[in-house]
């Protein structure tokens, strides 16, 4: 079972799951879509609002991934968390 | 056996001959008697409003999914618990005490001279508060499923702190700047159930709907209760309790109570028979739940003007009622706005109908007996119309905006809503460490992917060409 480090859900039945290699989205009434992105295939987070706050991850590639109406402090543990794994990330290779 | 006997027969006459004796010593005045009644009603009364709180713990139960009914529960008691302590320490005085026109100062610790008429000011403030504990189970009842435990007791102690008792002081205290105008709110159709409702609008806008509760492309999807009997033993003991909600109101033991009563229970019945009807006439079928809240609209529009109205009036206020909030609860799931148990629609729109119907139905006779104007259809004008009018978006639009501010705040600071792993498997264990119900009883049902059930991961894409 891998440790997850923090998740959080966002409008529209998205979730997002973030581990120490990647992060997961799940989307769909049921749940029925999940994907993942290495945190090396993140190039950028950013926080946006104070009470209903957009989480947007850009890949390399140049997706963008919003997530909308997060709490602010699941915004910014999400944002951190996946700032850190990358910075470790970088500091073991 | 002779002494045996004589010994019985002095034990029997001292029984007999001592509440003589007594009542001999302390004879009561008319006075007294009447404030003895009046206290014995009114606590009758309050013992009934009280059980409302079991009619709201098995009506949420019944409509939550079996791995949170072990939350709901634990949220009314922990509710209960801080809604009467923080109720005693500031929200009564806040509610009726003397002070300004918008707020008491004084009456802290049921400390001051408030004024109960002809009851203990102790009697009435826990009647009051019984009243304070009703508006705080009906705004939890829209935000199960998904809502921190921590938010309940936080918001619990600014709602019955400062919130609900302020709308109070404006329609009940002596100098509440809406009482001044005449305002008609017997039992709080205003004070308790819309604005117990603006806050759970407020609230449910905050916290979002339930994940699985809208379809990919925005279209709601019915999360079922597990157990209807419950939910409509829930509305029962509703309707229970409404006999000391709205009688229990006259504070005293007149024999007024029994129109009062009459009124009510008329509204009731109507308003499970407008829901059924509109229920029937818009999907074809006879929704349990809508039913039990077409009872349920029906007592709150009452609720306002059950000591106004004419029997007639109270079947024509219910049964509209009735039809009103199943329309609500239908335009509710449209606008994305998910209430699991229905209470918008019951109580705020039971509310507002109750608050205006005051100015359109109220009798001259009534209306100089308890208050307020004749309304519009016995040739009062629009003058109480008005006044209703008024004080409905008044109280409505303080309490809506006041909450969400408290609401916003919370969700910036410590967040309102449950991880979406807790809430997918049930609070029941991730709040409260074990099931609420047996765990035996497995919900075997067609919902997974909105947690109804065991809750399986689809497989991992991988977009980026990584696995």
């Amino acid at each position: 079972m891998e440790s997850l480090i923090v998740q959080a859900s966002g409008s529209g039945n998205n979730i997002i799951d973030v581990y120490p290699d990647r992060v997961e989205l799940r989307s769909g009434w049921q749940s029925q879509n999940r994907e993942a992105i290495d945190h090396r295939d993140i190039s950028s987070v950013e926080v946006k609002g104070l009470v209903n706050c957009v989480l947007t991850l850009e890949t390399n590639k140049g997706r963008l991934v919003r997530l909308e109406n997060l709490a602010l402090g699941e915004a910014r543990k999400i944002k951190t968390s996946i700032e850190l794994q990358k910075s470790r990330a970088a500091q073991q290779s | 056996m002779r002494r045996l006997g004589l010994l019985l027969t002095a034990t029997l006459a001292l029984v007999l001959a001592l509440p003589a004796v007594a009542l001999a010593q302390e004879e009561m005045s008319p006075a007294e008697i009447g404030a003895t009644m009046d206290t014995m009603w009114v606590m009758v009364a309050f013992v009934l409003v009280l059980f409302m709180q079991a009619g709201f713990a098995m009506l949420e139960v019944g409509f939550s999914r079996m791995k949170n009914v072990g939350n709901v529960v634990a949220k009314i008691l922990a509710n209960m618990a801080v809604g009467a302590l923080v109720f005693w320490a500031i929200g009564f005085g806040i509610a009726f005490g003397a002070g300004t026109p918008f707020f008491g100062l004084e009456g802290w610790f049921l400390s001051g001279n408030i004024d109960a008429g002809t009851i203990p000011l102790s009697m009435l403030f826990i009647f009051q508060m019984a009243f304070a504990l009703v508006a705080l189970a009906i705004l939890w009842g829209t935000m199960l499923e998904r809502t921190k435990f921590s938010v309940y007791l936080i918001f619990a102690v600014i709602f019955v702190g400062i919130i609900y008792p302020m709308g109070a002081h404006w329609i009940w205290a002596d100098d509440g700047w809406l009482a001044a105008l005449g305002k008609q709110d017997f039992a709080g159709s205003t004070v308790v159930h819309l604005s117990a409702a603006m806050a759970a609008l407020a609230g449910t806008i905050i916290v979002g709907p339930r994940l699985g509760r809208f379809d990919d492309n925005g279209r709601p999807q019915l999360i079922p209760g597990h157990n209807m009997p419950l939910a409509v033993l829930g509305v029962l003991i509703l309707w229970l309790g409404w006999q000391g909600f709205n009688p229990g109101s006259t504070l005293a033991a007149t024999t007024e109570i029994a129109d009062i009563a009459l009124t009510t229970n008329l509204a009731a019945a109507a308003g499970v028979l407008g829901a059924i009807i509109v229920c029937y006439l818009y999907r074809g079928h006879i929704d349990v739940g809508m039913a039990g809240n077409g009872a349920i609209a029906g007592l709150v529009a009452i609720t306002a003007t059950c000591a106004f109205v004419a029997p007639w009036a109270s079947v024509v206020i219910g049964f509209i009622a009735g039809g009103v909030m199943y329309g609500t609860a239908v335009l509710m799931e449209r606008m994305g706005i998910d209430d699991p148990v229905g209470a918008i629609a019951a109580h705020g729109m039971g509310g507002v109908w109750g608050t205006l119907s005051a100015g359109l139905f109220t009798t001259p006779e009534l209306a100089e007996a308890n208050g307020g104007l004749p309304g519009l259809f016995y040739g009062g004008g629009l003058t109480q119309l008005g006044v209703q009018a008024i004080s409905m978006f008044s109280v409505a639009g303080f309490t809506f905006f006041a909450s969400l501010a408290v609401f916003a705040v919370l969700k910036a600071t410590i967040g309102i809503r449950v991880k979406p792993d807790q809430e997918l498997n049930g609070l029941d264990i991730s709040d409260h460490g074990s099931y609420g119900m047996s765990e035996g009883l497995v919900a075997t049902d067609n919902y997974p992917g909105n947690g109804n059930g065991q809750y399986t991961e689809a497989p991992v894409k991988t977009p980026e060409g990584r696995s």
